[in-house]
């Protein structure tokens, strides 16, 4: 079981996966900068 | 995966980005390629890169090595790739199967709501892609002309990136259009 985390969304507010676990998420990780 | 996007809705998963860079920074990607989906914003690396294993301990800039995860609606993950580098991408049909062998109903996803963008010092301008593609695609070409007589590892691989830019080239005129 993934331990749930709380992250930033585009808005600034905290976005925490198990709120959106209704559905399956692909979460793709970027080195970023881009 | 923003060209495929409705095909991971209708097997039942939500796209999401992530990585250490700040939320606006991620904010200006998201408007630069019209993203359908969020670029999620982890800047410590504490709470999904370095527990799902993608924290770089070799970079100094302290940033997330490239991957994707899918985690199933029971909290499972159910596929995993780790990149070896920024060239490094996951094959979007492998994302695909690996979704529909989990049978999830459909599911939708709403636009990301935007606040305070402000790229990067290095992001690249919207305007340079077709440039940076281009250049990218016909320096591997000719590397591979080269040596690739020398290993079939390198043949495949430098093929399998040719092909990955030339997707992100005819995905262009879709971003072009969403951002309009």
């Amino acid at each position: 079981m993934v331990t749930d985390f709380t992250v930033i969304d585009n808005a600034g507010m905290p976005w925490t996966l198990s709120e959106h676990l209704d559905a399956a998420a692909v979460v793709t990780f970027h080195r970023g900068d881009f | 995966m923003a060209q495929r996007h409705d095909e991971f809705l209708a097997r039942g998963a939500r796209v999401y980005g992530l990585s250490a860079d700040t939320a606006p920074m991620n904010t200006a990607i998201v408007e630069k390629l019209a993203l359908p989906f969020p670029v999620l914003s982890d800047p410590d690396r504490a709470e999904a890169i370095t527990p799902l294993g993608f924290a770089d301990e070799k970079d100094p800039r302290q940033i997330s090595r490239p991957g994707t995860v899918i985690i199933d609606p029971d909290g499972e993950i159910a596929f995993s790739v780790t990149g070896r580098d920024y060239a490094d991408r996951p094959d979007e049909d492998d994302l695909l199967e690996a979704l529909e062998g989990l049978g999830l109903p459909a599911t939708t996803q709403e636009p990301p709501e935007l606040g305070e963008s402000q790229p990067g010092e290095k992001a690249m301008a919207y305007e340079g892609l077709p440039h940076y593609f281009r250049a990218a695609k016909f320096a591997v070409l000719a590397v591979r002309g080269r040596y690739r007589h020398l290993s079939e590892e390198f043949a495949d691989d430098t093929k399998r990136y040719v092909q990955m830019v030339e997707r992100y080239l005819e995905a262009l005129p879709a971003v072009e259009e969403r951002r309009t």
